[in-house]
């Protein structure tokens, strides 16, 4: 096992800089730089749903796939919605929502280390300028704000265990951290008991708010904050607590989405946007395929296309689809070359990242790479661009928008790096 | 000695730790002109320069901080009301001398050194006994540590310390191996202040100090021994023939080293003919591991765990003072290396020193440091001032609350240990073991309030889960009911609202009230009578629990 993470090194870079910025590890460094700017996001009513494949899901058997060559493996490709475009077979159901999606073929990024990736990626790997970015989520719980539901802004539905994850903040502070629900479940003890009334609760609230006052005058005021946030984030995730309840699921929908993971949890993200969530997460783990790489695609891959194919679907059943962006990646793709376990390795040299929604211009492919799937052909695009890209999807000028960190003003995205025009309308 | 940036930068760990070591192992172990305490205020106060201070802190504050610290709790109203009318001008020094003596403290510290070294991976019976007999006998850190690191399994009262490697040699599903680069990992961070995780597969890229070899030189130590099993914690190590073979992924040059000890270098492989490997045999039969005559384990043990190992002093007097003072002179606590330098480097060098010189006593190390103004201020700014970093400790730094911190303050806050205590003087911790719903409440309290695993518990991250948990567990929520002898069914007795503030606020958090606070009390309180009433001073203990101020030691 290795050791090599680099969130390890940003939390550390993390807290030195609280450290010297005066004290504020613990939340709320950050700001944007134009308070006008702040006011308008307020009202955006534009959401992001992020679908994390962590591990790195195989390009060559999904989005671009190199049937009959050294490399390409068993799998066959299949045309799609898009005339002459073709994906891979392990993904049907996809194939025929093409013209709503747009997939970038030329992505080529740094990182091929361990799973250090990761960060880089869901950091947008900005220059590095010794601050640790936030993750996608964080950032734009920062830059955009809870919507008008007033949900915490940052969810992520994953398996495994829940909690909140404050590290993904980085520099921002704890606040920008995410909520995530482990196994889609709500946090526990969600539901007041009976024995509370509602009245006898908000009377011990508000007490509590007045003692916490008058506690945070003339100390350093971040741990109080932090403190107070946790409450009402509590308080507004009570107000949703049927978004929990599987009983209200129909069973067409448990269908549709699968009622393996991957799908009751793309299914909890669809309601989660629908109630409000302004950044939504949703991960599945296991795609580090170094061995068997084919059948591990063989078991996967269907439940990527089938619970994505009904997330887009009703996406724009609903009129959605003009407010939600919809990003499926992961930190990097898998080499060309199989290994001696038939399995495939870590590539960021040459891969895939597939969005639909928001601000994207549908039926677009971008970008070719090496008949033998080696390298980018086209101009390579790197996490940078994609940030650029997706901000401005959104309604965020990258180019402009700055977070500020302490007095120091920090770009959104890679400042050598911009949008890419032909995703976008 | 100064820790020079510009000269030191360069070098490899070693060579680093030699420079250190010279200074360390002799001129900086001098004659104590003054009492540590006072050195201590002197170099922070001269760093802090014109930074204005916090005032002292009142006796209060001061009361609540070091019980919790030093007796992993809040006061009693008792102990409260005891310590504020004493008028002796030493009483403060008085306290900490009583706390460091008294029947909490090796609680505290078992509790401590159990979350700072075991990092929320489990519990084992035998770990917590070998913790607190340590605690009980104000054991050496050293020999804790060599405990740790070369474990006895003849010693009934320290065998449990092996629980620090077989915990980290646990398998962890089907899909993860045993995690032994974790274990070398853990060991270098948390005995030495150093992370070589990163310097595993090749040179750390970002930190000059870490090399390849010495995470392979410490590594193959552990990948040499494993867990024996049993119904005790203990290992068991193979005879070790060769220096390990490696190479860095980036240049693959093959490479070889002998044990490497952070802090001390290289330690050459002692070998022996085949057959005279062990100096006591090993015996199934009996099921005796046998003593090798040359045992990594032993060396590592010996070689990190020492005075002349200038990291180890130094890690463990960064941690405690983190401990006190709510950050590390060095920060991260395990990234020691020339490029980090400590905030106060003559003071981390005179802690270490003297730690050293008084022989790794930690209870005389809590004891100065508890005495220093600088732990003694108050956590609230100096007027309107601009905040001043926590580094530069004018201010009293706020800290965490552990979850056994937060449980045991809750069960004095709350009255709750008078509810079920009868009239023994037994310590709190037995009269929670016998009463089972308390049992229920330490272990939800713990799963609550705690890390997950594997994150260390250094910064405050209070949560969802936490906040819901306060505010709907049933078992939380029957505290602040009224029932036989606790603290709402006092203060429903109490007819002048003055005085049940001051009894509510003295219990819950340690200090009397406020005007504002008599004022919301009274408020509150107004026209309410019987069952509304006593409802509403439930809810005042609760809003006094849930507060910010309760959950930190500020």
């Amino acid at each position: 096992m290795n050791h090599c993470r680099s969130w390890e090194h940003g939390w550390s870079r993390r807290r030195m800089l609280g450290a010297m910025a005066g004290g504020a590890g613990v939340a709320g460094l950050g700001g944007i730089l134009q308070p006008a700017a702040a006011e308008e996001m307020a009202r955006n009513d534009k959401q992001i749903l992020l679908i994390w494949l962590d591990g790195g899901m195989s390009q060559l058997e999904s989005w671009d796939p190199k049937p009959n060559t050294p490399f390409g493996g068993p799998f066959r490709s299949i045309p799609t919605a898009l005339p002459g475009i073709h994906v891979s077979e392990l993904m049907p159901k996809l194939s025929r929502q093409m013209k709503r999606l747009a997939v970038v073929r030329s992505m080529k990024t740094e990182d091929a280390n361990h799973s250090s990736g990761v960060p880089k990626i869901l950091r947008g790997q900005p220059r590095n300028r010794g601050v640790t970015y936030p993750y996608l989520g964080s950032a734009v719980a920062k830059l955009m704000g809870p919507t008008e539901s007033g949900l915490p802004p940052y969810v992520w539905v994953k398996p495994g265990n829940g909690g909140f994850i404050a590290k993904h903040a980085g520099f921002l502070g704890a606040k920008y951290g995410a909520l995530a629900l482990g196994d889609g479940k709500p946090p526990a003890n969600l539901v007041r008991p009976d024995s509370i009334s509602s009245a006898a609760d908000a009377a011990r609230q508000e007490l509590r708010r007045k003692f916490n006052r008058q506690f945070a005058d003339r100390r350093r005021a971040n741990f109080n904050e932090a403190n107070s946030y946790v409450y009402d984030v509590a308080g507004t995730l009570m107000k949703h607590v049927e978004l929990f309840d599987e009983a209200k699921l129909s069973e067409k929908d448990r269908r549709r989405y699968g009622t393996h993971d991957l799908g009751r949890h793309a299914l909890l993200a669809r309601r989660l946007i629908e109630a409000g969530v302004r950044f939504v997460q949703v991960t599945s783990y296991g795609w580090d395929t170094h061995g068997d790489n084919f059948n591990s695609h063989a078991s996967r891959m269907p439940k990527v296309d089938q619970s994505v194919t009904a997330l887009i679907e009703d996406l724009y059943d609903r009129g959605l689809d003009e407010r939600v962006l919809v990003v499926m990646m992961a930190e990097f793709g898998r080499t060309p070359r199989i290994n001696g376990s038939v399995g495939r390795d870590h590539w960021p040299n040459a891969w895939s990242v597939a969005m639909a929604g928001c601000g994207i211009r549908p039926g677009t492919v971008v970008g070719e790479t090496l008949p033998d799937g080696t390298d980018v052909k086209t101009t390579p695009y790197d996490i940078g661009h994609m940030f650029h890209t997706w901000f401005s999807a959104v309604g965020l000028d990258s180019a402009e928008a700055e977070y500020m960190n302490g007095t120091q003003p920090l770009p959104i995205a890679h400042d050598d790096m911009h949008k890419v025009d032909e995703l976008l309308i | 000695m100064v820790w020079s940036r510009s000269s030191l930068m360069r070098q490899p760990l070693v060579l680093l730790v030699a420079c250190l070591a010279a200074a360390d192992g002799s001129n900086l172990v001098q004659a104590a002109e003054a009492p540590l305490h006072q050195v201590i205020d002197r170099l922070v106060e001269s760093r802090a320069g014109k930074q204005p201070l916090a005032a002292m802190s009142d006796d209060a504050e001061f009361l609540r901080r070091v019980m919790l610290d030093l007796a992993g709790r809040i006061p009693t109203v008792a102990e409260a009301r005891r310590f504020l009318g004493e008028t002796a001008a030493d009483k403060r020094f008085t306290l900490i001398d009583s706390l460091l003596s008294g029947d909490d403290y090796p609680r505290r510290m078992q509790e401590l050194f159990h979350v700072m070294l075991m990092e929320r991976r489990g519990e084992h019976a035998e770990w917590t006994k070998f913790l607190r007999y340590a605690f009980n006998q104000n054991l050496p850190w050293d020999r804790v540590a060599r405990a740790m690191l070369s474990p006895d399994a003849t010693d009934e009262n320290l065998r449990g310390a092996a629980y620090f490697l077989t915990a980290r040699l646990t398998k962890e599903g089907a899909m993860a191996p045993v995690d032994v680069p974790g274990l070398t990992r853990d060991v270098g961070r948390l005995m030495a202040g150093v992370d070589f995780g990163c310097a595993q597969c090749h040179d750390h890229v970002s930190i000059e100090d870490y090399k390849q070899v010495d995470f392979q030189g410490l590594h193959m130590i552990f990948e040499n021994m494993q867990s024996r099993g049993g119904e005790f914690p203990a290992v068991t190590e193979k005879v070790m023939t060769k220096p390990r073979e490696f190479k860095s992924v980036f240049t693959r040059d093959p490479r070889t080293t002998p044990l490497r000890i952070p802090g001390a270098g290289d330690v050459s492989i002692r070998t022996f003919p085949k057959g005279e490997e062990y100096s006591v045999a090993p015996d199934r039969k009996a099921k005796r591991t046998g003593v090798l005559k040359f045992s990594p384990l032993r060396e590592l043990a010996g070689g990190l765990a020492t005075g002349k190992n200038p990291l180890f002093a130094r890690n463990i007097v960064n941690r405690l003072w983190f401990v006190m003072m709510g950050r590390g002179l060095v920060e991260p606590l395990d990234l020691f290396h020339s490029a980090n330098p400590p905030t106060h480097p003559e003071l981390l060098d005179r802690l270490a020193g003297e730690f050293v010189s008084h022989k790794f006593d930690i209870k005389w190390l809590l004891g100065q440091l508890a005495r220093t103004r600088c732990y003694q201020r108050s956590s609230r700014l100096p007027g309107d001032q601009p905040l001043s970093p926590r580094s530069s400790y004018t201010v009293a730094n706020q800290k965490r609350l552990s979850a056994e911190q937060l449980f045991w303050s809750t069960l004095v806050a709350t009255g709750e240990i008078d509810r079920v205590k009868p009239a023994t003087d037994d310590t709190l911790e037995k009269v929670v073991a016998r009463t089972e719903s308390l049992v229920e409440l330490q272990k939800q309290f713990l799963k609550t309030f705690s890390n997950p695993p594997k994150e260390p518990e250094v910064d405050f991250a209070p949560t969802v889960k936490g906040a819901l948990y306060l505010m709907h567990d049933q078992a939380v929520l029957d505290l602040v009911k009224p029932r036989p002898g606790n603290l709402v069914t006092k203060l429903a007795a109490e007819p002048d609202t003055g005085k049940l503030s001051e009894a509510l606020f003295l219990a819950v958090v340690s200090r009397g009230p406020t005007t504002a606070d008599v004022q919301v009390v009274a408020k509150l309180l107004e026209n309410k009578t019987g069952a509304a009433r006593i409802e509403a001073i439930g809810q005042l203990a609760w809003a006094l629990l849930a507060s910010t101020e309760f959950c930190l030691n500020h």
